[in-house]
């Protein structure tokens, strides 16, 4: 059965023919499927911006959202630890002139902080289908390419192999004062992306980098979620 | 879907019988469709009849041509339709465009099954090839089950069913199954498993596999009584769910030894060409293998080796085990090798150490473990000896005796003897045996040789016996002492991990 408000979602952006759903909205789908993510706020008004701040507390990450935008980073669009609204203000104004143009708003978010990064995803194989990923996050996954795949649906069991399977699966242990990670939880995120890839066949992939632990719980800090083309 | 045969789709509403295994694996008439009406013939009809022959094939063959006439003494038949009896199985080997007429013919006759030797399908990626695959498909729909086109068939110790080319290859069955794609590497394995002391239940070469091909075989032979390991190599598969339901279900009940072709990026566009499907990406492979339970292997030596290694021991873990051979460094690589597939060569406790002691030359040998034994010369009954003691150690699971027979050489041409007459090799061989049977503990034993020149044909001629007296008494034999340790991680993994 498909969760109808991530399909909402989904079926909102194929409407509009897009391809990728913003961070955003990603987001939405995966808080759908239980898994957690940042808390954040999207304000495309600078009307919105107390209210906000409200909300999710100082210190904030600020990031420019548009489905149409990638590579946001080296854009310019991403600013983190804004500590006053003063801060806020100006950082609104920078991110928004640097949208050129694209439709979409300033997403303000929780700070997450620790050290560790994780990532995780979903790839459809043209011969299996839906399978999952699991790995070192950051800029790690590129370099170490230290990640593990399952197979949709996922047991519990198969979640803590693939976990067990990277090169750096210490990261997950309790580490130089870190806690361990809470791997139930990081369990459960794995069964749910292959879930997502089951229900839904509309979405071709997920991409989520960094998963950071915040002390022992993970959170979904970036998400992208690339749809299937018609 | 080709796996399935509820799924094919037909225009006539008949329900079909399940396929008869018992008949394709051990049909009692067969039918060759496509030998040679001269005397001389070396297509693949005639190969395989002679093959069959060759063999010893207990059941009645029915040789067809359209031209008539005789071969090997029998009468050739015109068309299937004149064949006097039902038959169970057929082997076709006419060129492509004539196969889909001759399997109509087959199932008419009452065949359950039909290999197909044929090329000139799927695989030349022409319409007209994948045009006549389809008619096989359909043909197959209505009734009888096709392996190929584009095969060396089955072979099946019991049933005397061999493969092309082979007329030599042995009647001794045992419980190893292997399916393959590539009839190339399924001929390879039937050949060294022969020597390397591994016996087959059935080997399937299915070519393109139109219809039965791997996730079925894979359902059949997880329930099959005959077969107790099964072994497989793949190129590409027809549907991937289908294909890891199979295969979870099949290494949840028995081990299953995967060696999958195709992974590099020009392996990928051989496989194109080769058996018309597609490769996979490496690391997605990997992990479905794994999260399937199944074994997997990275070339043809490992997979025989591991094949070998599963066939012949207890189904069961070995993590700490002896070492017992000739030289310092042996020992030592021996322990670097076993850490690194995390198997442990634990030191023996004194007592044990002092009874092997007495057994083994001194100065120069250790009874640690490794056990190095110094001299190569030391008696089959010292030998024993130290197997004996080393097993009481409640710890080892299982003990390696690596073995430098070629060291006898300079002994014999110091005597002008032969080394197969002065070197105790059946003695050897039966020590060990009664040393398994004594302890209960299984042991692999290690040949290696290093002198392999044409000057030394006496010393491959003494490992060849050497090892054929082994495997006559069920002891499994590796080349190196790495590929038993590998092995033996191999086994670990598959009954520490899922099977628990």
């Amino acid at each position: 059965m498909k969760n109808e408000k991530a399909m909402r979602i989904i079926e909102k952006a194929l409407r509009q023919g897009r391809k990728t759903l913003s961070e955003y909205e990603s987001k939405q789908v995966l808080a759908a499927y239980d898994i957690p993510v940042t808390r954040e706020v999207l304000v495309k008004d600078k009307t919105g911006l107390d209210k906000a701040i409200k909300k999710i507390g100082f210190p904030l990450v600020m990031k420019g959202c548009s489905a149409d935008i990638a590579h946001k980073t080296e854009k310019g669009l991403i600013h983190v630890d804004i500590r006053t609204s003063t801060e806020a203000k100006k950082a609104f104004r920078e991110i928004m002139a640097g949208m050129e143009g694209f439709e979409g708003g300033v997403l303000m978010q929780e700070m997450i902080k620790g050290r560790r990064e994780l990532v995780m995803g979903l790839t459809r194989d043209p011969q299996f289908g839906p399978c999952v990923m699991f790995g070192l996050g950051g800029i790690f996954t590129e370099i170490l390419q230290d990640i593990s795949f399952r197979h949709a649906p996922l047991e519990a069991r198969d979640a803590r192999e693939m976990m067990q399977e990277i090169r750096g699966h210490k990261i997950l242990d309790a580490v130089r004062g870190m806690e361990a990670a809470d791997k139930q939880r990081l369990t459960g995120m794995l069964i749910n992306i292959g879930r997502i890839g089951l229900e839904i066949p509309e979405v071709s992939e997920i991409d989520l980098n960094p998963v950071i632990l915040s002390g022992a719980n993970p959170v979904v800090v970036d998400a992208l979620v690339i749809l299937k083309q018609p | 879907m080709s796996g399935n045969p509820g799924k094919i789709k037909s225009n006539k509403k008949t329900r079909y019988p399940a396929t008869d295994y018992e008949k394709i694996f051990h049909p009692r008439t067969v039918a060759v469709i496509g030998v040679s009406a001269e005397e001389g013939g070396t297509g693949f009809g005639t190969g395989m009849l002679k093959s069959m022959t060759a063999m010893g094939y207990e059941g009645k063959i029915y040789p067809v041509n359209p031209k008539g006439g005789r071969i090997s003494g029998m009468e050739i038949f015109r068309r299937v339709e004149d064949i006097p009896e039902k038959i169970d199985f057929a082997v076709i080997a006419v060129a492509a465009r004539h196969v889909p007429e001759a399997l109509e013919a087959c199932r008419k006759k009452g065949a359950a099954g039909a290999e197909i030797l044929s090329s000139g399908f799927g695989e030349l990626g022409t319409e007209e090839g994948k045009a006549l695959e389809k008619q096989i498909q359909e043909a197959a729909a209505r009734g009888i089950r096709v392996i190929g086109p584009n095969c060396f068939g089955i072979y099946c110790p019991a049933s005397g069913l061999t493969m092309l080319p082979g007329p030599d290859l042995s009647r001794i069955s045992g419980s190893v199954a292997f399916l393959s794609q590539s009839g190339g590497i399924s001929i390879d394995l039937a050949h060294a498993g022969n020597y390397l002391g591994i016996r087959f239940s059935k080997v399937v070469s299915f070519g393109n596999g139109a219809d039965l091909r791997e996730s079925e075989l894979l359902h059949y032979l997880a329930d099959d009584p005959e077969t107790k390991v099964i072994s497989m190599y793949i190129e590409g598969i027809k549907d991937g769910n289908a294909f890891f339901t199979a295969i979870k279900n099949a290494a949840a009940k028995k081990p299953v030894i995967v060696f999958k072709g195709g992974l590099s990026v020009a392996g990928q566009r051989s496989v194109a060409s080769h058996t018309a499907s597609m490769g996979g990406s490496r690391i997605i492979w990997q992990s479905i293998l794994k999260q399937a339970g199944a074994v997997q292997v990275h070339d043809p030596e490992e997979l025989a080796q591991v094949i070998l290694a599963f066939s012949l021991l207890p189904k069961k873990t070995f993590k700490s085990i002896s070492v017992i051979g000739g030289g310092g460094a042996i020992g030592v690589t021996a322990c670097d090798t076993a850490e690194d597939y995390g198997i442990e060569v634990p030191p023996l406790p004194a007592g044990i150490q002092d009874r092997i002691a007495n057994h083994l030359p001194r100065p120069g040998s250790s009874a640690i473990n490794p056990v190095d034994v110094a001299n190569p010369y030391v008696s089959p009954q010292n030998l024993k000896e130290v197997l004996l003691a080393a097993a009481e150690d409640q710890r080892i699971e299982l003990q390696i005796l690596d073995s430098l027979l070629y060291h006898y050489q300079p002994l014999a041409r110091m005597f002008g003897q032969r080394i197969t007459a002065i070197t105790p090799y059946k003695e050897l061989t039966r020590a060990v045996r009664d040393a398994v049977d004594q302890t209960g503990k299984p042991v692999i034993a290690v040949l290696p040789n290093p002198k392999r020149g044409p000057e030394d044909m006496d010393i491959t001629e003494l490992i060849a016996l050497t090892r054929q007296e082994y495997i006559k008494l069920g002891i499994p034999v590796f080349d190196e002492l790495h590929d038993a340790i590998r092995a033996i991680a191999h086994i670990n993994n598959y009954y520490g991990g899922r099977k628990k």
